[in-house]
């Protein structure tokens, strides 16, 4: 091929890829939107209910999340302590545990074992679980960033450790703060598959209160519901772009007398800190593998396993069809000369994320529904839809780290195109590949809410295991929990490993 | 404050490093050491020499592993940096970037809880002093690297601490601008009445502003006194080499005050008892002679370098001993040409022969 072709060719690899984004990916995901168009918008009061309870729920959690989160991020990445690491290997793992299992377990630890009753707090309790790691780990991100010298250059002006704190950190990590915050409240506002086994009939949260819709055929209702979760969550977006806006902060005051003692509340501190993580986090996920060693019952009947099947079967296929277009996707966002378009594409990217996952299956539902398409393809194209940039993202993370003139050097020293992608990109991004596979693959074996929005008769294993619960099978129910929660386990160990090398 | 003493401070680290994995490796090595009011002081030595580990432990940023930091004879080995009344000067400026000039020099006395009406004309006659005081609203990242290292300076000042700790102020700055603001420094210094104690690898930037020097050379303090003291009386072979370099003449003594280089015949100005001697003579203490004299050093010239102010000429000995020789005026001599090289006794400086001649030398 001559070089003007080759040029061509690479052209076509990015249409192609923006064409599958649009089409595949993100249109199908808002489709719902137009339904506001032509339909006329009521909005139940069962419908409203359930929305202050999601909305409630989010904000509780956020506050709870920001004051624990942000302290246990200051306290992981400053902390000296040999323990640290078992709180790296250990805060991800609400993150990757299947929704089901982690509802269940929650479900377990507080309502067999405490006798608490399903409700409000019971759906705070676990929310918190599986929001916190995303508030822990952005904030850490954003406080590892910030050059270590600037801690140590307030301390030789006397800064006293709260101080030091307020003035120097909490500006600096502020963007983390924020990103930690839209997460935590986006993935509280769009949770379904965990929320449904802890939430009673008379209070459920907005997504639950969708697949319930969908399930009895009270469409526009449901199509009115997933439209209202889809655009808070696009204006939680907004607003969090507008208050990362703000750089500058001059601070003119202390308070000596309060920082001062607040700095040496030091042990009290971890203290509270280490029953926190212990209690409300992570005895409750773990819950579930005590309660399956009293309670044991393996189950495997033929329905058990063609649910094996298709679950690993549709994680496998979207995992592999995502990664052809998410890296060439990953490339252009990272490495595209228009700013401005692979900055859109990246921001789409993160609507499609923030889209709540019983909203998104409905609304592909409606997409897809229209073509007629079998439903197990439906299935995978609404996995593929809320896997994609869980891909894209630390792919393009990744790019963005490589200095370009590592590239610019492979060129000059005579690679072709092909060979530097293949020799130098391809090696040095292979860690965010394998760690963006593991998390799409988790995430679609796990997946309740966009899954019952779409399925009737194919299910997946987390479906099956909403199922066993309803009829309240609940010890069949925790083995399937538990044999999820070791897969789980076992790519969390693997994903550790691709970490450190990256 | 302050007189500063340290004594015999030791400090390691665990190794972190993949191939070198939790090995002990020792930074500082039983230094002891004693700084003088007023006084500007260099902690000199090459690049891993422990020279800033020393400065944070100074400054608290680091505890020693072994041994005393005393501030006017109070041990102030563990007490925290906030505590220790002290000016920092990071090399990197670490200003704030979240923070505008004014507020980035205010930090200090505020977080002391020391700001008041009066600091507040002080921090305005110290931005004046660095020329800032009109960009006082600037946020660092408008600011050129000169600037912002006047803007560190400035911050450390306005503590009214005054010990003022320096670590590698000036080597992020290009050479130009680095050398006009070691005078400013050295000014500042004088005109508020601090203590300094300055981190450098550079020789000259060392030699310039210091009162004292302290040579560091992996770990251990080899040498401290003036600059002239230093550069007169080299107590090592490294100190010669690192403080203004040296050419090194490795002989063996025929008699207690005259010694052979290669059947040269050197006569040395005081006595020595050892077998072998290192002889070390500065470059502008050489002299060419185009007459070749049986009695001198032969060499051939292999380059000559116009340095602007003076010439150097680099002469190759039989032996592959490089000597270089360092004129006001351009020598006669050309490039492959046969020279004699010769030199006073008096400019002599005598070393014992170490065990391994280059490693000595090399930093």
């Amino acid at each position: 091929m001559s070089l003007n072709v080759k040029k061509h060719f690479g052209d076509l690899i990015y249409i192609v890829t923006i064409l599958f984004f649009l089409f595949i990916i993100f249109i199908p995901a808002i489709y719902v939107l137009t339904y506001a168009i032509g339909g006329k918008i009521e909005i139940s009061g069962e419908l409203m209910k359930a929305l202050s309870v999601s909305f409630s729920v989010a904000l509780i959690v956020t506050i709870i999340n920001l004051f624990f989160g942000v302290a246990l991020a200051w306290v992981f990445v400053k902390s000296k302590s040999k323990y640290k690491i078992w709180l790296d290997n250990l805060i991800d793992l609400p993150l990757i545990v299947p929704t089901a299992a982690l509802g269940l377990s929650v479900y377990l630890f507080w309502g067999e074992f405490w006798n608490f009753e399903k409700g409000l707090v019971m759906i705070i309790l676990l929310h918190i679980i599986f929001t916190l790691p995303y508030m822990v780990r952005s904030v850490a991100a954003s406080i590892e960033q910030i050059n270590n010298t600037y801690n140590e250059a307030a301390t030789t002006l006397g800064a006293t450790v709260f101080t030091l704190f307020r003035t120097i950190d909490l500006p600096l990590f502020k963007n983390g703060v924020v990103t930690g915050a839209v997460l935590t409240f986006t993935r509280s506002l769009s949770e379904t598959g965990a929320t449904m086994m802890v939430a009673s009939m008379a209070t459920m949260t907005a997504p639950v209160f969708v697949v319930n819709l969908k399930n009895s055929g009270d469409v526009p209702q449901a199509a009115v519901a997933s439209i209202i979760l889809i655009l808070s969550a696009l204006s939680i977006l907004f607003i969090a772009k507008f208050l990362t806006r703000k750089k500058h902060f001059n601070f003119n005051y202390i308070y000596p007398k309060f920082e001062q003692s607040l700095s040496n509340l030091y042990n009290v501190r971890n203290f509270i800190l280490t029953l926190f993580f212990l209690f409300i986090i992570l005895i409750p996920t773990f819950y579930i593998i005590f309660y399956n060693f009293a309670n044991f019952s393996p189950i495997f009947n033929s329905q058990i396993l063609e649910s094996f099947v298709i679950s690993f079967g549709i994680a496998f296929a979207v995992t592999l069809v995502g990664l052809i277009f998410a890296i060439p996707m990953a490339y252009f966002i990272a490495r595209s000369k228009n700013r401005k378009l692979a900055s859109l594409f990246e921001n789409l990217h993160d609507v499609v994320l923030l889209v709540p996952t019983s909203a998104l299956g409905f609304s592909l539902a409606m997409f897809w529904g229209k073509l007629e398409f079998n439903e197990l393809l439906i299935l995978a194209l609404s996995h593929l839809c809320f896997t994609f940039p869980l891909l894209v993202k630390p792919i393009t993370t990744a790019i963005s780290n490589i200095d370009f003139s590592i590239e610019e050097s492979a060129l000059c020293l005579g690679a072709s195109y092909q060979k530097v992608i293949t020799s130098i990109l391809f090696p040095l991004i292979l860690p965010a590949i394998v760690a963006g596979s593991i998390m799409a693959f988790m995430r679609s074996l796990s997946e309740t809410g966009a899954t019952l929005a779409v399925s009737h008769d194919v299910k997946t294993i987390s479906v099956l295991i909403v199922d066993l619960v309803k009829n309240n099978q609940l010890a069949e129910a925790g083995f399937l929990c538990f044999v999820l929660f070791m897969i789980a386990f076992i790519f969390l160990i693997v994903l550790k490993g691709t970490k450190k090398k990256m | 404050m302050p007189n500063i003493e340290l004594k015999k401070i030791t400090k390691t680290f665990t190794s972190i490093n993949e191939a070198t994995k939790g090995e002990i490796i020792t930074a500082v090595d039983n230094a002891s050491l004693k700084i003088k009011k007023y006084s500007y002081n260099t902690l000199l030595g090459p690049s891993g020499c422990g020279k800033t580990t020393l400065l944070r432990m100074i400054s608290g940023l680091e505890n020693p592993t072994e041994g005393k930091v005393f501030f006017d004879k109070k041990d102030v080995t563990n007490m925290p940096t906030q505590e220790r009344d002290i000016g920092f000067v990071f090399q990197n400026y670490s200003l704030f970037p979240h923070m505008d000039i004014w507020h980035n020099v205010s930090y200090g006395p505020i977080v002391r809880n020391k700001f008041t009406k009066e600091t507040e004309k002080y921090i305005h006659s110290i931005l004046k002093m660095v020329k800032l005081d009109e960009r006082a609203k600037a946020y660092p990242n408008e600011l050129s690297g000169g600037m912002k290292q006047r803007v560190a300076v400035a911050r450390a000042i306005a503590t009214k601490s005054p010990l003022m700790l320096l670590d590698e102020p000036l080597g992020a700055l290009d050479v130009r601008i680095g050398t006009a603001l070691r005078y400013d420094l050295m000014k500042l210094v004088k005109k508020y009445k601090l203590t300094a104690i300055h981190v450098t690898h550079n020789q000259e930037e060392a030699m310039t502003i210091s009162d004292n020097i302290i040579m560091m050379k992996r770990g251990k303090v080899i040498q401290s006194g003036s600059p002239k003291e230093i550069y007169k009386n080299p107590n090592s072979i490294f100190s010669a080499y690192f403080l203004g370099r040296c050419n090194f003449f490795q002989c063996e003594m025929i008699d207690k005050n005259t010694a052979n280089f290669q059947g040269t015949i050197i006569k040395l100005p005081k006595n020595y008892t050892r077998k072998k001697v290192v002889l070390g003579v500065r470059g502008e203490k050489i002299h060419i002679n185009n007459i070749l004299k049986r009695e001198n050093i032969q060499g051939t010239i292999e380059f000559i370098n116009f340095l602007g102010e003076k010439w150097q000429y680099i002469i190759r000995l039989s032996d592959g001993t490089e000597i270089s020789a360092l004129k006001r005026t351009p020598h006669k001599a050309k490039i492959r040409q046969k020279v004699s090289i010769s030199f006073y006794a008096d400019n002599i400086l005598i070393f014992n022969k170490p065990k391994d001649f280059e490693s000595e030398k090399s930093v």
